[in-house]
C-alpha cells in the first residue's frame, strides 16, 4: 500500500455554456483566483503553475507556453511553469506532471488551471476538428468518419454483445443530468430530461439520438495541489491521491488492445484493481463513482470495471435510478459532457475538480452525505486510454 | 435541385466546401494505396516475424524490422459493429446522409473503419458477411468499401 504523498486543498470552477464574450484569459485568472481563495494561501506560495492546452488552437496556447499565467495571477514565487495536454486525459497528464514537481522538491505547491473557449469557432470548424480527434486523416475521414459515428459504432457493438437495452443507455443521460440539475456551474443546471425525451431527439448517428451526444462548451476550473504533508499543515479537509493506475491502448479504435466490445472491462477492470490494491481500499468503500464517459456507453463500460456492479449490467442500474442523487451509487455528480458540458480536455478537469469538491464537503446541492473515499477516471482520444484514480478526505489504514 | 445546391444556398456555401477529404498516402502507405487503385487489397506484412500491420507503419510495430512483403488480402470480412450516420456531418458528407460506418473484421485479421454499401440499412446486423468493393474517388485514390456478400 502505498503512503499518500499529494492533495488538493482548495478549487475553482466557472459556469459551463455558450459564453462568447469570457476569454480564456478571463477564465484563466479567474479560476485561479478562486482556488487560491479556496485553498486558503498566499499566492506567492505558489511555486509552479501549470496550463492545460487549448483544444482547437488560440492564442492562450501561445500565452501559457510562454509564461503568461504565473505574471498575471502574480505568482511571484513561481518556479516553473508548462503546459501539458493528452486530450481527454489531460487531467491526469496534467496531475502527474504536477506529481513530478511536488516529488521533486522544488515546491511544495502547484496550481493547474484549465480554460477553455469553444464559441470562438464555427459548428462545422469543431465538428472538422473532433472528427480529427476520432478518426485517422488517412484511414477514417474519407469514408465520412466523426466523432459521434465512432461513438456510435462502439454503442452499438456494447448493446450487441452485453444485452444492454437503448432505454438503458438514455439511463445515463438521465441520471447525468439529475446531477447537473444540482450543479449551478452545469450547462443544463435548469433543463430536466427524460428517458423518452433522449429517445425521441433526433437522430444523430444510429443508434445514438442527440441527447446522447455531448455539447461543446465554454468553460475551466483550476485547484491547487500541495505535498499530503503540506496539505495536513494548512488544510481541514484535503482531498488526497491515494492511488493510481493507468493504461494505453491505441490511437486508431480498429488498433485497441481488447477488440471486443462486450468485454472491455476484461482490459479495464485489472486497472481500476491495480489503482484500489495501491490504496488497500476495494470498490465496497467508495461513496462516489466519479466517471469520465464523455458518450452514456463509456460510463457503462467504465462503470463494468470499478467493480461495484457485474460486468454488462451497468445499464440496468443506471436504468435502476441507484447511480442519481439519493441512490446506493452516486456516479458522475457533476453531470459530467452529457449535461455540465464538454470543455475540450476539460471534462476530465470538471469530474476531477467535482470529486474534490466532494471530499471537501463543498458540493453544494450536490453532496453526498460525508463521502470519505471515491474513484474517478479519465481518458482521452478515440478511447485511447483510461487512468484511475483513488481519492480520500482520510488516509485509509 | 440536388441536395447539394440547397445546401449551398442556405448556408451559403461554395463548391469548395464540399470537397471530401482524400487520403494522403505516406512513404510506408503508399503501396496500400497504388493497391487499391488496381483494386487490389494490400495489408503489409512483417517478412521476419509475421505481424501485418494495419494501417501500415515504417517499420513492423510488433518486431521493429524493415523487412516486409505486401500479401493480397481475400477481400473477405465480417461486419463487427456500426453506425448510421444521419445528421451533423462535414459538409462534403451531407449529401451521403444516411450512410453506414462500420468496423470490419477483416479475414486476415486486421479491422478497418469503412462504409458498408449496396445494403438495407434495415438489414445490418453484427457478423454478417461482407465483401469489398472499390470506389474510384480521384485520378490516384480508390477507396476499399464494402458490401453484403453476394449468395
Amino acid at each position: 500500500m502505498n503512503k499518500p504523498e499529494f492533495a488538493i486543498i482548495g478549487t475553482g470552477e466557472v459556469p459551463c455554456g455558450i459564453y462568447p464574450d469570457r476569454s480564456e484569459f478571463e477564465i484563466a485568472y479567474t479560476t485561479a483566483r478562486m482556488a487560491i481563495q479556496d485553498a486558503g494561501i498566499d499566492k506567492n506560495e505558489i511555486g509552479a503553475v501549470l496550463g492545460a492546452v487549448h483544444i482547437m488552437g488560440s492564442e492562450y496556447n501561445t500565452e501559457v507556453f510562454f509564461g503568461r499565467l504565473p505574471e498575471a495571477i502574480g505568482a511571484k514565487g513561481c518556479k516553473i511553469t508548462a503546459a501539458t495536454v493528452s486530450g481527454g486525459g489531460s487531467s491526469f497528464s496534467i496531475r502527474k506532471t504536477a506529481e513530478g514537481i511536488l516529488h521533486s522538491g522544488e515546491t511544495d505547491t502547484v496550481l493547474v488551471i484549465h480554460a477553455q473557449r469553444f464559441s470562438q469557432f464555427s459548428a462545422n470548424e469543431q465538428a472538422k476538428y473532433f472528427a480529427a480527434a476520432g478518426s485517422d486523416l488517412e484511414w477514417d475521414l474519407p469514408y465520412g468518419m466523426t466523432y459521434n459515428a465512432l461513438a456510435a459504432m462502439m454503442t452499438q457493438g456494447y448493446m450487441a454483445y452485453t444485452g444492454t437495452t437503448i432505454e438503458q443507455v438514455a439511463s445515463v443521460c438521465v441520471s447525468h443530468r439529475k446531477w447537473a440539475n444540482l450543479q449551478p456551474n452545469a450547462m443544463f443546471h435548469k433543463k430536466s430530461l427524460t428517458v423518452e425525451q433522449v429517445l425521441k431527439s433526433r437522430m444523430v448517428a444510429y443508434p445514438l439520438t442527440a441527447f446522447m451526444c455531448n455539447v461543446l462548451a465554454d468553460g475551466g476550473c483550476a485547484y491547487i495541489m500541495t505535498t499530503a504533508e503540506k496539505a495536513k499543515r494548512v488544510c481541514r479537509k484535503p482531498a488526497y491521491i491515494l492511488g493510481e493506475a493507468s493504461i494505453y491502448s491505441h490511437r486508431s479504435i480498429t488498433n485497441a488492445v481488447c477488440r471486443d466490445l462486450g468485454k472491455m472491462h476484461e482490459f479495464y477492470a485489472p486497472i481500476a484493481r491495480k489503482a484500489y490494491e495501491r490504496t488497500g481500499l476495494g470498490p465496497e468503500d467508495m461513496d462516489i463513482f466519479e466517471i469520465y464517459g464523455a458518450y452514456p456507453f463509456f460510463t457503462l463500460m467504465v462503470a463494468d470495471a470499478m467493480g461495484f456492479v457485474e460486468p454488462g449490467r451497468s445499464g440496468a442500474l443506471f436504468e435502476s435510478g441507484e447511480t442519481a442523487p439519493g441512490g446506493r451509487y452516486p456516479c458522475t455528480t457533476n453531470g459530467e459532457a452529457l449535461s455540465f458540458g464538454h470543455t475540450g480536455t476539460g471534462v476530465g478537469f470538471g469530474v476531477f475538480v467535482e470529486a474534490v469538491r466532494q471530499l471537501q464537503g463543498k458540493a453544494g446541492k450536490a453532496q453526498v452525505p460525508d463521502p470519505k473515499f471515491l474513484i474517478e477516471d479519465c481518458g482521452g482520444g478515440a478511447f485511447m486510454d483510461i487512468h484511475f484514480t483513488i481519492m480520500g478526505n482520510e488516509i485509509p489504514g | 435541385m440536388d441536395i447539394k445546391e440547397k445546401l449551398k444556398q442556405q448556408l451559403n456555401l461554395s463548391d469548395a466546401d464540399f470537397i471530401k477529404p482524400l487520403p494522403v498516402p505516406t512513404k510506408w502507405s503508399q503501396r496500400f494505396w497504388d493497391g487499391a487503385k488496381q483494386h487490389k487489397l494490400l495489408l503489409k506484412k512483417c517478412k521476419t516475424c509475421g505481424n501485418i500491420d494495419h494501417p501500415p507503419y515504417l517499420y513492423c510495430t510488433e518486431c521493429h524490422s524493415d523487412d516486409h512483403e505486401w500479401i493480397q488480402a481475400s477481400g473477405k470480412a465480417k461486419l463487427y459493429a456500426f453506425a448510421i450516420n444521419e445528421y451533423g456531418v462535414p459538409f462534403p458528407f451531407m449529401p451521403d446522409l444516411p450512410y453506414v460506418l462500420a468496423l470490419v473484421d477483416l479475414k486476415e485479421g486486421p479491422r478497418m473503419i469503412s462504409n458498408v454499401v449496396d445494403c438495407d440499412h434495415k438489414k445490418l446486423e453484427n457478423g454478417m458477411e461482407l465483401e469489398v468493393v472499390f470506389e474510384d474517388v480521384s485520378e490516384k485514390i480508390s477507396l476499399p468499401k464494402w458490401r453484403p456478400m453476394k449468395q
